[in-house]
């Protein structure tokens, strides 16, 4: 290596830490500073000044929903740190096919008979529907137009690899609202239904990620619409 | 980052109300909208919690590990917007290879500074070697690229990144002096 082949490179490590090299030659680079203490030393001392260029960025708060969607991948990622905090009472049903559609309709009609159902009357087109459930798990239904929310409390943390997802009845058939979530940290979990046109019922079952395509699991809540 | 390794949602949620606004900002800094920022910071967390076991302390700070995966992510969407070829992927490894540990002092002494004081280090630069930093650092330019942008000799886009980076690694020092 001759000095003027030392100082080419040596010209070149800011533009490397500013990630500014073409892949080509931050190669030629990283193989002259394997060899080239001086420019080794010389990296290092720099680097704190581009570490510097982050901090320098003036400060935008991220919305919160960020904060959310973010932590709900994660627990959904999440392994259970102890035993028996996940849904105690679950039991997973087989695999439900077509063929057993009907016997589906009748389990989801006997889920949501029995629940409180009550008009909260919240003016316009809003209807909130109120629903207990035997191991906690508290539901509110807010319609709006064609739109529903379905927000759950006191919902335990699921076992690594599963989801929640919303289903809705129509008439006799059981649809998959196409809303995969995952409870919060402090149990609560929401559900969009975008399209609520026709819809008896609600529900929410514990599913592998992914979703299913029929339910396949016992519901943890059920919400009767009314109509 | 042990706690985040072994796939604690708690820890990773302090991990993320620590550096989640600098990210953010990074993020909305480089792409400039607030939806692709959210994209582009929720990428980057979920990777790093996915991959969180693969920090290695002695390669530098988790701060600067973290920025450096966001900033990563949000050049790399505007290459793809702009069709550029992407000089860096996703991935956030090689990027991270890259950054081995600086001087373990300085970095206590970053995490002091105040956005301002730094801004001010950037701000006290000639205008000519802010830009070309800026350029590369924000932009996602080489300095190829820079070079022509500016009509300026190859040579010379160089030469100005360096100056600027000594002159703000200078002013580092005295600060910490």
């Amino acid at each position: 290596m001759n000095e003027r082949e030392h100082e080419a490179r040596r010209d070149e490590l800011a533009a490397y830490l500013l990630g500014a090299l073409d892949p080509g030659e931050a190669a030629e680079l990283e193989r002259h500073l394997a060899g080239c203490e001086e420019c080794r030393t010389e990296l290092t001392w720099l680097r704190p000044a581009v570490q510097t260029l982050p901090e320098s960025v003036e400060r935008v708060e991220p919305p919160a929903e960020l904060r959310t969607r973010i932590m709900a991948e994660v627990e959904a990622d999440a392994q259970p740190k102890q035993a028996g905090i996940h849904l105690s009472w679950k039991k997973r049903l087989p695999a439900l096919r077509p063929a057993i559609g009907l016997a589906v309709v009748a389990f989801f009609a006997a889920a949501v008979a029995g629940y409180a159902i009550r008009d909260a009357g919240g003016g316009g087109n809003a209807t909130t529907v109120a629903a207990g459930h035997a191991p906690g798990v508290t539901a509110k239904m807010v319609r709006e137009g064609d739109t529903g929310t379905l927000r759950l409390a006191n919902v335990h943390r699921l076992p690594r690899g599963e989801v929640l997802q919303a289903w809705v009845r129509r008439g006799k058939r059981i649809e998959s609202a196409k809303s995969l979530f995952v409870p919060n940290r402090d149990g609560t979990a929401t559900a969009v239904i975008d399209d609520m046109q026709g819809v008896n019922a609600v529900m929410v079952t514990t599913e592998p990620r992914g979703g299913s395509k029929y339910p396949t699991s016992k519901p943890i809540v059920a919400v009767a619409i009314p109509r | 980052m042990p706690l985040i390794s072994e796939k604690d949602a708690g820890a990773f949620e302090v991990f993320y109300d620590r550096h989640g606004a600098a990210a953010y900002s990074l993020a909305y800094r480089i792409v400039g909208e607030r939806a692709a920022a959210e994209d582009v910071t929720q990428e980057a967390f979920v990777s790093i919690w996915r991959s969180g076991g693969r920090f290695d302390r002695a390669r530098g700070s988790v701060r600067s590990w973290t920025l450096g995966i966001v900033r990563n992510r949000a050049i790399d969407l505007l290459r793809t917007r702009s069709s550029r070829t992407p000089k860096l992927g996703f991935d956030d490894e090689a990027a991270l290879e890259q950054r081995p540990s600086g001087d373990l002092t300085d970095q206590e002494a970053l995490r002091r500074e105040t956005a301002e004081e730094v801004r001010g280090a950037l701000g006290a630069l000639p205008g000519e070697q802010s830009k070309v930093i800026e350029l590369a650092y924000f932009g996602g330019f080489s300095q190829s690229e820079i070079a022509e942008m500016l009509s300026l000799p190859l040579g010379t886009v160089k030469g100005r990144m360096r100056l600027g980076l000594e002159k703000i690694r200078g002013r580092l020092a005295e600060e910490l002096a």
